[in-house]
């Protein structure tokens, strides 16, 4: 057992009773014993921590953390005292009469119940024993339960679901027919119904070898290109993955190769690991290919705002603490949200902790430009893309070398000399010159300001040192705006002459950080300084082409030209603050006119000129920025980013076991920690995502929250058994983990439930019965396309447009268009339909897809008139009805015929002659009606015979049998 | 306490609908009685809704005079100093340049450096027994000033369009939370189960900046999020039968889908495939009643004059027209967007000379036909209308880029701005708060959005803070757990 002192504030005579017993609740079961998890933690949580736990610790005493609640109060007296309840406070207090001294207060809650006033006390003179919450523990491998029914179970999962049917007196229901289970196992598995072809096969197979049909059958499945394109779906809800930037404007974003590589993956059976770890850090990793760069494209699947005047940073900050959020609901299933403002409220996770877990996330380049920058380019050609990657990578080590070496050099120059400007001017707003040559500028400065500064001439100047600072000296002060200038020209000023252009060779940079290259302020239009926001003082060395000769009585003139604005371009960013100095230092114009200077930047050209030659998708992507320009962290005090505290180094709350490093933990640290051994979590949140996505619902129903406000799980032995299996013996196989809950006997049984089951057990968490579940937003489309014959295979690339109603996308301030794709892109798989996060498709929508503003962990669904509207009326299901009764047209008969035909299609097996007699009922009705209304068949077919059949289609595609997997 | 106790011991927030048919095998009947009599309200005013029957009429916590709601929001914010709140000193400041003071640690979406200030564009007058302010650019609304409860002292901390909006109408600036629509039809229902009951009408041309964000249902279930009609086609996406299909054939079809489904129930002992057949019994209502509801041609010519309505025509009169005949059917709230109010000057379709007149001018007559409309009808008692934008808009001018624009405007002014109601619960002929002498900031009797919310709350029958919805462990509520001490603006009810 792994067991962890606990050292805080205790005497050493009571540690040996307090050693954290790790055990969780379920494993205690039915022990005469007080059990922390299933008595005592309750009724903290539901009398204590509202005043006592992590938002509030009154009293200094929190019921959250041992230590806490077992240390001395504000008071002296110390709440538990183990062994010991006569000297434990809380006894004390929640038995007293007194209104003044008895918890909880008398206007917060009621007394402590008799039973449980005596369950508290048991407890502390039992020692008190403390566990965390079973989540928290890591996962063990139980033992494998007894049966007394040995034939029925095919797989390990199945001892467990058996061990417990038998345990509650039930028995397993019989066996799905074969139609059944290969509809529900191929929805499932691809997201698509088979054939008529598969079944009739499968049923041939069964005959000879029943286990090895449905193997074979399962197999297949998995093997399938279209297992990637339905298990994207459940990913992509996650990953809050989207067409678009979201808010007000809504653009467009290329990130749909990243949600190729995300059905690639699948598809490949990429183990979940290594999934995790690429798109959490695929940037950091060594030699990382042109997958692994795209792979991190997940996070910045965040939203970025491009109204006019939003706060590039504070959006920066948002998306920031979404991949926070984001990663522990996607991973480990852990509301970590709530502590961005507080200590988490009942679970162990104080404030600090969300911070220096954002840290992980706080140094990447992009910062909420309307560009997405950074971005990567993903090659067209599969064959070009890693040397397209390599060539990316070393273009910006090339940049940063050529910097670096310039920099060493300048770090030897001692004798630079501060200009105080002789004059100052602004082509808008004031600029003043302080004694000590300080240049400040106030008033209105338009976005393009011009700065003109004179200063006395310098004989043998060879270089120009521009200091940018910012407004305060206060680190913990609101970041303010950036200062940035896009252009530097230098004259010399000879009176009686014309002014002489001073020629300018390089720019030094103090670091390369954010979307603009400081060599361009010489070469043309770009800009430096800090962008969006500072971060503290800047320096850059503008070096001349040779040093300055001058006559005496020459001046400089500096033009210093704006133009960069920040804030989706609204907000000018020119300098505020600075100072200019000068050099004499030959070192330096030698070195920028050396001959080896002028290869390094011919070497960088030269990469860059390759790299254009490869065509392909600009994809937003994650990149570090370099040492000397990471960002701080600080805490925000109550969540908000204005109010900050303490500067916090990336790491890990201390309940998940970080581990321990020499130096600060890195994103790929904790992306490896996501997954390995030690994160209690991970394992059993997937395990519990794959079977909740095969049998409707987790053995942890809250799929988004493990933590003590969640559900406990129905089947804990079995999750932590097909936990560690996942982990274990399964290296993280997503396809393997499917694999066996697709051919156990539990998933095999028939979906039928009786009046008496449903009284029992009206949500089959027992599993007593198969699953039957809604078809998914993504299912009910592709399903209508699959049996109407019009489904295209056709895979990945960019998203496309099948029909939706006019009017759906009046996005303000966009002038994009909903094109409708006419040809096979009218009729591809769901997954790749554009996803605009403000007006997301409609079918998609009424049946409970989220709007992936944020990550989604769980879809509910509903049941509501306007899904039968659109299923019924919806131009694009009519489309499908009418290839349907086609297809049932085609080989003739009579109409009974071809009604059993689509009902085939839907069923695989013999229709229900119930089902055909409806039907077949209608049809005579409607053609009745059809006769005497032939303008009406006229809409739907060429004949009445025709429409009758087209409104039989229609029907079909409404049936509960079609909606439901 | 009753918060975890509520989280511990009754999963509701994890309840599906399959839970609930077992716990309720009463039955329907049982469940609605517990409804109207308030039984339904769980310890912490958690709310228990039968996920089958989630809109039925469901009683609040406490006698609430406004029975429904018509909210009307002028996206992009129409600027108060032009209308309702008059301020005589800024005119004396005009085209002085703006004080340091007003400029300290201020955040702009695009004014630069240092403003000049800007009076107002037009004259004020009062009007009616109450004598309430109101500018020339709405006269036939200042004739109903005496049922119309001001509020001046309005205040947000957002100064951008789709921040501000998705705080007006959920409580935050970020999306994902729950609109007061959603809140309002949770916890009522609606008393027509053959609409929508939280319709949003939209007009102007564009939907609003927050996108469909402003009236989502956010963590509450999905069937409580507005369903966007519109003026074109369908009011209801997909509420017409296709070509070929009339409403004799539709009747067969769903005829055959009720027996086959039946039968598919009997097998399968699925509920979930009743309440399917249920759904779309429903839906062939909502056909008949959501057309019947959307058509005005059925309106007399009088009220066409009254609203100045044009049938087939995308505008506000026809929305404003439109949330009368659905309040009439008990649609519980209704949501009205009104788009191009945002008057920075950049253009002028958004000048204060130009767009923002034609702006009041299409609102002026429909605001108070709608007034007059629901008074005549007996409405409007129990009808809370509300008008309102996201922000206000700054007492200087606007000099986008940092240099002086060829049209006057304003920029974004989180500090202060003027909402009014009317109707159900509220003072009529009563101005609340006051900004300062250049209605630059609101300083007496301050009003924040939730504020504003826990009021609008109240006039519906719920004590904000016991009008909860349990999230990952946490009571979510309309006026946001994460900034407590919002207070029901007592001096406006009525």
């Amino acid at each position: 057992m792994n067991m962890r002192p606990f050292h805080f504030g205790v005497s050493m005579l009571v540690v040996s009773a307090f050693f954290a017993a790790k055990s969780p609740a379920w494993s205690a079961a039915a022990s005469p014993q007080v059990e922390f998890n299933r008595d005592i933690r309750p009724l903290f949580a539901k009398h204590c921590t509202a005043c006592h736990g992590g938002v509030k610790t009154a009293g200094k005493i929190s019921f959250l953390y041992r230590d806490k609640a077992l240390a001395e109060g504000k008071s002296g007296e110390r709440a538990i005292v183990p062994g010991d309840e006569a000297k434990s406070e809380v006894m004390r207090r929640v038995l007293s009469k007194d209104p003044d001294d008895v918890m909880p207060k008398p206007d917060h809650g009621p007394r402590l119940t008799d039973k449980e006033i005596a369950t508290l006390q048991q407890w502390i003179k039992e020692g008190a024993k403390w566990s965390e919450h079973w989540s928290f523990v890591p996962p063990e491998e139980p033992e494998k339960p007894k049966l007394k029914g040995k034939s029925w179970a095919t797989t390990s999962a199945d001892h467990f679901i058996l061990s417990r049917l038998e345990a509650e007196g039930l028995k397993p229901s019989p066996e799905a027919t074969p139609a059944e289970w290969l509809r529900r196992v191929s929805l499932d598995l691809t997201g698509l119904l088979p054939t008529r072809e598969e079944y009739e096969l499968f049923v041939k197979d069964r005959r000879k070898n029943a286990a090895a049909a449905k193997a074979h059958v399962v197999d297949r499945l998995l093997a399938s290109p279209q297992f990637g394109e339905r298990w994207a779906s459940m990913w992509l809800d996650l990953a809050r993955y989207s067409d678009t930037f979201g808010y007000e404007k809504d653009p467009h974003r290329d990130i749909w190769p990243w949600r190729d590589w995300v059905i690639r993956a699948l598809n490949a059976d990429v183990p979940f690991d290594q999934f995790t770890i690429k798109q959490l850090a695929g940037d950091l990793l060594p030699n990382p290919t042109a997958d692994d760069l795209l792979a991190t494209a997940f996070h910045r699947n965040t939203q970025n705002n491009t109204e006019g005047g939003t706060d590039d940073e504070e959006y920066r900050t948002v998306a920031v603490l979404d991949r926070v959020s984001t990663t522990w609901t996607a991973w480990n299933a852990t509301t970590f949200g709530c502590v961005q403002c507080h200590s988490h409220p009942y679970d162990p996770f104080p404030h600090r902790d969300y911070y220096r877990f954002a840290a992980f996330f706080n140094n990447t380049e992009d910062c909420d430009q309307n560009d997405d920058y950074p971005r990567y380019t993903f090659a067209d050609d599969p064959a070009k893309r890693d040397e397209s990657a390599r060539l990316q990578r070393e273009s910006r080590r090339l940049r940063e070398q050529l910097n670096a070496d310039a920099q060493a050099l300048s770090a030897k120059v001692t004798d630079w000399k501060p200009l105080v400007p002789t004059e100052a001017k602004a082509s808008g707003g004031n600029l003043t010159i302080a004694s000590d040559g300080r240049i400040n500028a106030s008033g209105t400065l338009p976005i393009s300001v011009k700065y003109t500064l004179t200063i006395p001439v310098v004989a043998g100047m060879t270089a120009i040192k521009i200091d940018i600072f910012p407004e305060s000296d206060n680190p913990k002060n609101a970041p303010e705006r950036g200062q940035i200038f896009s252009k530097l020209t230098a004259a010399l000023v000879v009176p009686g002459a014309s002014n002489q252009p001073v020629k300018l060779k390089e720019v030094i940079a103090d670091y390369l950080a954010g979307p603009r290259d400081p060599r361009k302020v010489i070469e043309g239009e770009g800009g430096f300084g800090s962008y969006p926001v500072m971060s503290g003082p800047r320096w850059g060395i503008v070096v001349l082409d040779e040093p300055l000769m001058a006559p005496e009585r020459a001046t400089v003139e500096l033009v210093i030209e704006h133009g960069v604005a920040s804030n989706s371009g609204v907000q000018g960013c020119p300098l505020k603050h600075f100072a200019v100095s000068a050099t004499k230092d030959t070192r330096l114009t030698d070195f920028v006119s050396s001959t080896a200077r002028a290869e390094a930047w011919n070497n960088w050209r030269t990469v860059n000129f390759s790299l254009k030659k490869i065509p392909g998708t600009s994809v937003p992507v994650m990149i570090e920025r370099s040492r000397p320009s990471a960002r701080e962290t600080r805490v925000f005090i109550r969540g908000n980013r204005l109010t900050r505290d303490e500067v916090v180094l990336p790491g890990l709350p201390d309940v998940v076991q970080p581990p321990k490093k020499d130096g600060p933990l890195d994103r790929l640290d904790m992306a490896r920690w996501l997954v390995g051994n030690q994160n209690p979590l991970a394992a059993r949140v997937l395990a519990n995502r794959l079977w909740a996505e095969m049998f409707g619902h987790g053995i942890v129903e809250t799929l988004e929250d493990f933590g003590t406000s969640g559900a406990k799980p129905t089947h804990p032995e079995l999750l932590d058994h097909l936990a560690l299996r996942l982990r274990g013996e399964l290296k993280w196989s997503v396809k393997k983990f499917l694999r066996e809950i697709a051919l156990s006997a539990t998933y095999a049984q028939s979906s039928r439930t009786t009046p008496k089951l449903l009284e029992k057990d009206a949500a089959n968490h027992l599993y007593a019965h198969g699953p039957r579940s809604r078809l998914t937003a993504e299912m009910v489309r592709d399903q209508a396309l699959t049996v109407s014959g019009l489904l295209s295979t056709k895979q990945f690339g960019p998203p496309v447009f099948p029909p939706q109603p006019d009017g759906v996308w009046s996005t303000v301030y966009s002038g994009e268009k909903w094109n409708t794709s006419t040809n096979e892109n009218r009729f591809r798989r769901s997954v790749y339909t554009y996803s605009r996060r403000t007006a997301g498709y409609p079918l998609f929508l009424t049946f409970d897809a989220p709007m992936r503003d944020f990550c989604t962990a769980r879809r509910l669904p509903s049941n509501t008139p306007l899904q039968s509207l659109a299923v019924l009326n919806d131009p694009a299901f009519m489309e499908m009805a009418q290839a349907l009764s086609n297809r049932m047209e085609r080989d003739g008969g009579s109409p009974r015929q071809k009604i059993e035909r689509g009902c085939r299609l839907l069923t695989l097996g013999e229709p229900p002659r119930a089902m055909v007699n409806s039907l077949a009922k209608l049809y005579d009705g409607a053609l009745a009606d059809y006769r005497a209304d032939e303008d009406a068949a006229a809409k739907l077919g060429a004949t009445p015979e025709q429409a009758a059949l087209v409104l039989v289609a229609n029907t079909l595609l409404n049936l509960d049998s079609f909606l439901t997997r | 306490m009753n918060l975890f106790q509520q989280l511990e011991y009754d999963s509701l927030l994890h309840r599906t609908r399959r839970h609930f048919l077992r716990d309720c095998t009463t039955g329907i009947g049982a469940l609605w009685l517990a409804s109207m009599t308030g039984r339904a309200w769980g310890a912490e005013g958690v709310l228990k809704r039968d996920p089958a029957h989630p809109l039925l009429p469901s009683a609040p916590q406490l006698p609430g005079k406004a029975k429904r709601v018509i909210y009307l929001h002028m996206a992009g914010s129409p600027s108060q100093l032009e209308l309702f709140d008059h301020k005589p000193e800024l005119a004396k400041m005009d085209g002085k340049d703006c004080p340091d003071s007003f400029l300290k640690g201020k955040q702009f979406a695009f004014i630069q450096g240092v403003p000049k200030m800007l009076g107002s564009q037009y004259p004020f007058k009062q009007h009616g027994k109450s004598g309430q302010w109101v500018s020339d650019r709405m006269p036939q609304f200042a004739t109903v000033a005496d049922d119309v409860c001001f509020i001046k002292s309005m205040y947000t901390d957002q100064f951008n369009h789709g921040p501000a909006q998705l705080l007006m109408h959920t409580g935050t600036q970020n999306p994902g939370w729950a609109s007061t629509g959603a809140w309002a039809t949770y916890g009522l229902g609606s008393e027509n189960q053959n609409l929508p009951g939280f319709i949003v009408l939209t007009s102007g041309g564009k939907n609003p900046d927050a996108g469909k964000s402003v009236w989502g249902s956010g963590f509450l279930p999905s069937v409580y999020q507005g369903v966007q009609c519109r003026s074109q086609g369908d009011p209801v996406l997909f509420l017409s039968n296709p070509p070929g299909i009339t409403r004799g054939l539709r009747r067969r079809t769903l005829d055959a889908i009720g027996e086959i489904n039946s039968k598919s129930a009997k097998e399968s002992g699925d509920p979930e495939t009743l309440t399917r057949i249920a759904q779309y019994e429903l839906a062939f209502r909502m056909q008949v009643d959501a057309s019947d509801a959307f058509d005005i041609k059925q309106e007399p010519a009088g009220i066409h004059a009254l609203y100045g309505t044009q049938p087939g025509k995308e505008s506000f009169a026809n929305n404003c027209l439109l949330a009368r005949r659905l309040a009439e059917r008990g649609v519980r709230y209704i949501q009205l967007f009104d788009w191009g109010w945002d008057s920075h000057g950049a253009g002028e379709n958004e000048a204060l000379s130009h767009g923002f007149k034609d702006k009041c001018q299409s609102v002026d007559r429909p605001l108070m036909a709608l007034i007059t409309d629901l008074k005549q009808r007996g409405l409007f008692e129990d009808t809370l209308i509300v008008w309102s934008g996201e922000f206000g808009r700054t007492p200087m001018r606007e000099n986008r880029n940092g240099v002086e624009m060829k049209f006057v405007g304003r920029d974004h002014n989180p500090g202060a701005f003027t909402l009014w109601m009317a109707g159900g619960g509220v003072k009529g002929g009563f101005s609340y708060g006051e900004t300062d002498d250049f209605g630059y900031q609101s300083v007496i009797d301050k009003v924040s959005v939730h504020d504003f919310h826990a009021t609008l709350l109240q006039l519906l029958g719920f004590n904000h803070m016991k009008f909860t919805y349990p999230v990952s462990g946490v009571n979510m509520r309309l006026t946001n757990v994460t900034k407590p001490g919002s207070e029901v603006v007592k001096a406006v009810l009525a």
